[in-house]
C-alpha cells in the first residue's frame, strides 16, 4: 500500500517494484552499505557474508518453487549440489571458464529438477514431499557412486581469476552481491509477469486454475526449472568459494533449513525469503559464538555442542513460528510498516487488517 | 547363499514393516504424517542404553520404564504441538513434526555426542536353521513385529476402541456426529505411535549399531515402506516392510553398492505408477 494521500497515476508506476522515494533512498543506502560492510569485518564474518549471499539465492528457488508455486521441495541442496558438480566438473575436466559454466550449472540443475518435478504432474502434498526426499537421496548417491565425479570424496574446483590474480573474499562478496541482487530482481519479477501470476493462481486453487486455462502441466514443470536454477547458481558460488566440493556438504538438513528460511521470512514472499536467511544465518553465527561458553559451563556433555545447539535453536525457532506466527516476519514487519504510512488514520488499517 | 540373503532381507522386512506402522497409525486415524517418528525412535534406543549403562536398572525394568515413557512422549507430543495446529494446512504440521525431529537429534547430540553402541543384551553369532543362517537379532526383532502387527490386528477386529478407530480413520466428522470422541482416538493413535518407536528403539539397537544418525537411517527405511505399502494400510505396512526389505536385499546381492538407493528408487517408481500404494485406499487427491 502507497503513503497515505498518494496514488498511483499510471499503468507503469503501479506495476514499478520501487514504489516511493523514501524506498530509492533505502535501496541505494542498503547496497552500499552492503557492498562496503564486507571491508571492516574480519575474515570470518566476510565468509559468513558470503555464505549469506548462497543461501539466500537458493532460498529464493525454494521460494520460487514453494512460496509461488506451492510445490513443496525438500531437496533443494541436492539441486545445489548438481550445480556444484556441473560447474566443478566443466571446469576441472573441460577447462571451461567460469562464466560460461555460471549460465550452464543454472540450466543442468534446473532440468534434474524437471525430472524429480515429473510426479507433480499427478501428485501433490505428502506425496510430492516424498519425490523430492527421494530426488535429495538419489542425487547424492549417484555422485557418491560416481568415481569419475571424485565419488564419497569430491573433487576440486579451479578457482574464479580476473587477470591472473584470484579473488579475494572482498572481490568474492561483490560477486555474490552482484549475482544475488541480480536474482532478487528475477525473483521479485516473475511475480509480474503472467507466468507467476499463473504461479500463484495454481498454488491457491489448481483446478480453478486450471479452468481459468492455466496449462498445469508446463506452470509446475516451469516452477522446478526455475526454482533448481536458482539452485544451480547457488551451487556454482558455493563451488568458486569452497574450491573443493563433496556430496557431504549438500546435506538433507541443509534442504531442511532453506525450507525453515522461508517459513521463518514469510511464505510467498521475496523480501521474506531473504529476511528469513539473514535471520537464520545470524542466528546460527551467534549459536557458534555461545557454544564455547555453553560446553565450557557444563563440562558433562559432549564435544558436539555447537553442532547440537545449531540444530536445537532452528528447530525450536521454526516451530515457534509455526504455531504463533505462520505467516513469518515479512508479515509482522509489513504491519509496523503500514501504521506508519497511514499514520494519522492507522485506527482504521488496525481495525480492518492489512 | 542366495537364500540366507533373500531369508535376512525378509527378517529386516519385518523390522521396517514396524517402522511404518508407527507412521501409518497417526496417519490413518488424523491424516498427519509424523515425521519426527524417525527421531522418535532414535531417542527411544539412546534413553534406553542410559538406563541401562548409565543408571544400571535391570534390563526388564528399563524397558518397562521405555514402554511407559514412550507411551507419554507420544501423548504429550500430540497435546503440545499437534492438537494446537489441528485443521491447519499439511505444511504447518509437517514442518512441526520435522523439526521436532530435528530437535530430537539436536537433544541426542547434546547429550551423547557421536556415542555408538548396540544394546547389551544384543545376541551375537550367527542362528543356523538346517542349512540356513541367519542373524538371531533380526529374527527376534522379526518374531517381536509379527507379533505386534498380530496384536493390533486383534485389537482393531476385536475390539471397541479399535472400532472406535477405524471409524475415525474412515471420516472424522461421522465419527464426531456418531458421539465418538474423536480427540481422545487421535492421542491414543499418538500414544500407540510412541509406544511403537520405544519398541523399535529396542530393535534398532539389536540390528544396527545405534549412533545420532540412526534417525534418519530409520526414517529413510520407514518413508519408503510406507508408500509402497499405503498411506493408510495396516496389512500395506507388513506387506511393504517385507517388499522393500526382500527388493533392499536382492540389490546388495547384485552390487553393494546399490543396497542403500533402491528403497527410494522403488518408491518414486511406486510414486509414479500407483502414488496411492499397493494397499492404500483410492483417496489421494487428483488433479
Amino acid at each position: 500500500m502507497l503513503p497515505s494521500g498518494r496514488f498511483s497515476a499510471s499503468p507503469e508506476q503501479d506495476m514499478a517494484i520501487v514504489r516511493t522515494k523514501s524506498q530509492w533512498l533505502l535501496l541505494v543506502g542498503g547496497l552500499i552499505f552492503a557492498a562496503t560492510l564486507v571491508m571492516y569485518v574480519p575474515s570470518a564474518w566476510q565468509a559468513w557474508l558470503i555464505m549469506l549471499g548462497i543461501y539466500a539465492i537458493a532460498a529464493l528457488g525454494v521460494h520460487v518453487m514453494t512460496g509461488l508455486c506451492g510445490q513443496y521441495s525438500m531437496g533443494q541442496a541436492a539441486f545445489m549440489a548438481v550445480g556444484a558438480y556441473t560447474t566443478a566438473i566443466l571446469g576441472t575436466r573441460y577447462e571451461l571458464s567460469p562464466w560460461a559454466t555460471l549460465p550452464l550449472a543454472g540450466i543442468v540443475a534446473g532440468l534434474a529438477g524437471l525430472i524429480f518435478g515429473m510426479p507433480a504432474l499427478r501428485i501433490k502434498g505428502f506425496y510430492l514431499v516424498m519425490s523430492t526426499i527421494a530426488a535429495q537421496f538419489i542425487i547424492l548417491w549417484s555422485l557418491r557412486e560416481w568415481s569419475w565425479a571424485g565419488g564419497a570424496s569430491g573433487m576440486p574446483v579451479p578457482g574464479i581469476t580476473v587477470g591472473g590474480v584470484a579473488l579475494d573474499y572482498v572481490q568474492y562478496w561483490w560477486l555474490t552481491l552482484a549475482l544475488a541482487v541480480a536474482m532478487i530482481f528475477f525473483a521479485k519479477n516473475i511475480q509480474r509477469t503472467a507466468i507467476g501470476r499463473a504461479f500463484i493462481a495454481v498454488r491457491d486453487n489448481d483446478l480453478a486454475a486450471e479452468v481459468m486455462g492455466v496449462n498445469l502441466f508446463r506452470t509446475k514443470l516451469l516452477a522446478f526449472f526455475v526454482g533448481c536454477f536458482f539452485a544451480g547458481i547457488a551451487g556454482w558460488l558455493w563451488a568458486h568459494f569452497f574450491l573443493y566440493i563433496s556430496p557431504n556438504q549438500f546435506s538433507f538438513k541443509t534442504s531442511l533449513w532453506l525450507l525453515g528460511m522461508i517459513i521463518i521470512g514469510g511464505m510467498g514472499s521475496t523480501t521474506g525469503a531473504v529476511l528469513g536467511v539473514v535471520v537464520i544465518r545470524f542466528m546460527d553465527k551467534m549459536v557458534d559464538e555461545v557454544a564455547p561458553i555453553v560446553s565450557a559451563a557444563v563440562p558433562n556433555w559432549s564435544g558436539q555442542v555447537a553442532a547440537a545447539l545449531s540444530l536445537i535453536v532452528f528447530a525450536v525457532v521454526v516451530i515457534a513460528f509455526v504455531m504463533v506466527e505462520p505467516r513469518g516476519l515479512y508479515h509482522r514487519l509489513q504491519r509496523v510498516i503500514l501504521y506508519y504510512r497511514l499514520y494519522p488514520f492507522s485506527y482504521q488499517s488496525r481495525a480492518r487488517g492489512p | 547363499m542366495i537364500v540366507d540373503i533373500l531369508l535376512q532381507g525378509l527378517l529386516m522386512g519385518g523390522v521396517y514393516a514396524l517402522i511404518a506402522l508407527g507412521f501409518v497409525m497417526v496417519f490413518k486415524s488424523s491424516q498427519i504424517l509424523n515425521l519426527a517418528y524417525g527421531q522418535m525412535i532414535a531417542i527411544a534406543a539412546y534413553f534406553l542404553y542410559w538406563l541401562l549403562t548409565s543408571i544400571g536398572v535391570p534390563t526388564w525394568l528399563g524397558i518397562l520404564v521405555l514402554f511407559v515413557s514412550g507411551a507419554a512422549l507420544g501423548f504429550i507430543l500430540e497435546r503440545l504441538f499437534i492438537r494446537p495446529l489441528m485443521g491447519q494446512s499439511f505444511l504447518a504440521l509437517l514442518m512441526v513434526t520435522l523439526m521436532l525431529g530435528i530437535l530430537f537429534q539436536g537433544i541426542i547430540v547434546l547429550v551423547w555426542g557421536v556415542e555408538s553402541f548396540s544394546l547389551p543384551f544384543t545376541p551375537s553369532g550367527m542362528l543356523k536353521i538346517g542349512d540356513w543362517q541367519v542373524s538371531p537379532g533380526a529374527s527376534w526383532a522379526f518374531l517381536v513385529s509379527l507379533v505386534v502387527f498380530l496384536l493390533l490386528t486383534l485389537v482393531f477386529r476385536y475390539t471397541r476402541v479399535g472400532l472406535a478407530m477405524k471409524v475415525v480413520a474412515a471420516d472424522n466428522e461421522v465419527a464426531q456426529s456418531l458421539g465418538m470422541k474423536v480427540r481422545q482416538i487421535f492421542s491414543l493413535s499418538w500414544v500407540i505411535s510412541g509406544f511403537l518407536a520405544a519398541v523399535v528403539g529396542i530393535l534398532v539397537g539389536i540390528v544396527w549399531m545405534v549412533t545420532p544418525d540412526v534417525g534418519d537411517i530409520v526414517l529413510g527405511k520407514g518413508l519408503p515402506v510406507l508408500i509402497v505399502g499405503g498411506l493408510n494400510s495396516v496389512p500395506g505396512a507388513l506387506f511393504g516392510g517385507l517388499i522393500i526389505g526382500l527388493v533392499e536385499s536382492l540389490g546388495g546381492y547384485w552390487a553393494a553398492a546399490v543396497r542403500e538407493i533402491v528403497p527410494w528408487v522403488a518408491m518414486l517408481v511406486i510414486l509414479l505408477v500407483r502414488p496411492y500404494g499397493l494397499f492404500g485406499q483410492k483417496r489421494i487427491e487428483r488433479i
